[in-house]
């Protein structure tokens, strides 16, 4: 699947990123992660999962490569969350760096808006970080309400999200 | 490192949403948010569950679930794996999660839409506080407001920074009427503790009703503040009929006759309080407290104030439930060196004690009773008997007469009383905190004591 020019701009902004992976035994766990590209072609995302806070990721996913991964804006809640497999996984390079601080920048607008002080949200840890690049093959609107949880495009007829 | 549920209870509060990843039968995980964690007790947690949605449908087929929740000023975070139980769709917990959201839902405009389905009810297996902060934030900076409307979620914000950067009880109280004063404009409230066994509250910090309610009691059981204790839930009365004010102006005339009015201060109230509303300070089912405010305007508080206070209830609780838990010895506080004075001071002040009731009057006025009573006989006799003047919070908890429980005791709260009803009554004897734990006593007048024993 491939994300919407809105959907690529939303995903690389200042909203919040969460990271949701399951072991091999169906225990799920979860992660902040901290920025997000969308690689050239808008089929594949990279995430950043610093490494301080991200649990048992790194593990579930070399063991099954399935990742879902949710993007939520603080100030009015719309979001969406994409499913997918991973395609390749490593350390981020001082290039995803530069990623990693311009989304810091980005979100510490977002979250000063919802009152969240910007030294709060620069003390949130980021490096070293997991740089977790999948391949989009769901995409679901994740906004509270009644629509939670429908389905955008046809890759996705198996079941709705959320 | 690991944690109990009641460490994290800041984070139960819903401001920061909370992120909850499940997986299908299949292995797909899925990840998501909640803003509503509530706790349930030590060992379980609902989520609420608004629409029928994927992760309420994946911890059917697969009952596993991992939330990471985040404390609302320092956005610490916390994660927590859970196992799904069961869910609720009546009963207490399901009300009260549905009144959160149905406030929540009429100022979003999505009344109707927005309506708790279920309860669903997790069993903890265990909790981790995630190391994903930095330690260099400095959590005792003030916290600048964001520009923009002030809103009930920014005034909650401050309130609940306040309550966070308090270190001692009584800042603790007395900061947290002040600021729900300035913020939101509550401006008649008050703080109680339970006293003694006999299921009593007592006034221990008030806030727009001048001097002299510190001490005052309630009977749980009786009023809305009694109501609230008793309950454990918060009691709201709109449109005040008469009779709290006919009560009232019976006492009051009652004094100014000079008849003998039982040795009782009386509870502050509004003469003209139109809407009361009383909360209960619980932490994990130990009624700490209860924050009592009132108003002029019978429509004062609204379902919106309601869901809003119960949050600064609990940290208020929470904040207090700290301080009981704080070690007795710590860094000795700044004080100016004490003077020895050079000359005995002339004055004379007399205390009598009445045992029957452990009730000390001051020259024949009223002072303090039951354990805040104790403590200043104990106090005074020690300084009779041997001149001493420093003493330490440990002794008066290892001291079997004073009937302080062994765990949890809300000693702070008693020397607070008695402090504060020294200063309003006695401002010759003095009991200065000198560093965490200890006190001394400070006498500006020659003391006379005299016991009167039971039955007389």
């Amino acid at each position: 699947m491939v994300l919407s020019e809105e959907l690529v701009a939303f995903a690389q902004s200042g909203v919040a990123i969460h990271v949701g992976t399951a072991d091999a035994r169906m225990r799920p766990e979860t992660a902040r992660a901290m920025g997000a590209r969308v690689e050239p072609g808008g089929g594949e995302v990279t995430v950043f999962v610093p490494r301080a806070s991200m649990g048992a990721t790194e593990a579930n996913l070399e063991a099954t490569g399935r990742v879902a991964a949710v993007f939520v804006r603080p100030l009015d809640d719309v979001s969406f969350q994409l499913k997918g497999t991973v395609v390749a996984l490593g350390e981020a390079t001082e290039s995803d760096r530069r990623v990693v601080d311009r989304y810091v920048d980005a979100l510490l607008e977002q979250f000063m808006i919802v009152g969240i002080p910007a030294r709060i949200t620069r003390a949130i840890a980021r490096w070293p970080a997991l740089a977790v690049r999948f391949r989009v093959e769901q995409i679901f609107v994740q906004t509270p309400g009644p629509g939670a949880g429908a389905v955008l495009g046809p890759a996705a007829a198996a079941g709705s999200g959320a | 490192m690991t944690g109990k549920l009641s460490d994290l209870l800041d984070a139960f509060q819903g401001v920061v949403p909370s992120v909850i990843a499940t997986c299908d039968r299949e292995g797909t995980p899925n990840v998501t948010f909640n803003s509503q964690v509530y706790y349930v007790d030590e060992r379980h947690v609902a989520l609420s569950c608004q629409f029928f949605n994927k992760t309420h449908r994946n911890v059917r087929e697969n009952p596993w679930a991992t939330v990471d929740i985040f404390e609302p000023v320092s956005l610490q975070a916390w994660r927590m794996r859970l196992r799904f139980d069961h869910i609720e769709t009546e009963g207490p917990l399901f009300d009260t999660m549905a009144l959160r959201i149905q406030v929540i839902a009429s100022h979003t405009g999505m009344t109707g839409v927005f309506k708790l389905r279920s309860a669903d009810v997790y069993e903890v297996v265990s909790i981790e506080r995630i190391e994903g902060l930095s330690h260099t934030v400095d959590l005792d900076a003030p916290v600048g407001l964001p520009v923009g409307k002030m809103t009930e979620l920014r005034g909650l914000q401050l309130v609940s920074d306040r309550i966070n950067r308090c270190t001692d009880l009584e800042s603790l109280l007395s900061g947290t009427l002040e600021s729900l004063d300035e913020t939101f404009g509550f401006s008649h409230g008050m703080v109680l503790v339970p006293e003694g066994t006999e299921g009593r509250l007592v006034a221990l910090a008030t806030r727009g009703y001048g001097e002299g309610g510190i001490g005052a009691e309630v009977r749980v059981g009786e009023g809305a503040i009694g109501l609230a204790a008793a309950r454990r839930r918060m009691i709201r009365v709109g449109n005040m009929g008469g009779e709290l004010r006919s009560g009232r102006a019976i006492r009051e005339r009652a004094e100014q006759a000079g008849e003998a009015v039982a040795p009782e201060i009386p509870l502050p109230g509004l003469a003209d309080a139109q809407a009361q509303l009383a909360i209960p300070l619980v932490v994990g089912g130990r009624l700490l407290g209860v924050l009592a405010l009132e108003s002029r305007d019978p429509l004062q508080f609204d379902d919106w104030d309601e869901a809003y206070l119960t949050v600064v209830a609990n940290q208020i609780a929470m904040g207090v439930d700290r301080m009981q838990t704080v070690e007795d010895e710590g860094e000795p506080v700044p004080t100016a060196p004490r003077r020895v004075r050079p000359e005995p001071p002339a004055r004379t002040r007399r205390f009598r004690y009445y045992r029957s009731d452990d009730c000390v009057f001051v020259d024949g006025e009223y002072l303090v009773r039951n354990v805040p009573g104790k403590i200043l006989w104990k106090v005074l006799a020690a300084h009779a008997r041997e001149r001493r003047l420093e003493f330490t919070n440990r002794e008066l908890r290892l001291d079997p007469t004073l009937g302080l429980p062994p765990v949890k005791d809300n000693l702070e709260s008693r020397l607070i009383l008695l402090r504060k009803r020294l200063a309003e009554k006695c401002p010759d004897v003095k009991l200065v905190p000198v560093r965490r734990g200890r006190f001394a006593l400070e006498l500006c007048c020659q003391v006379e004591m005299e016991e009167v024993a039971a039955g007389t």
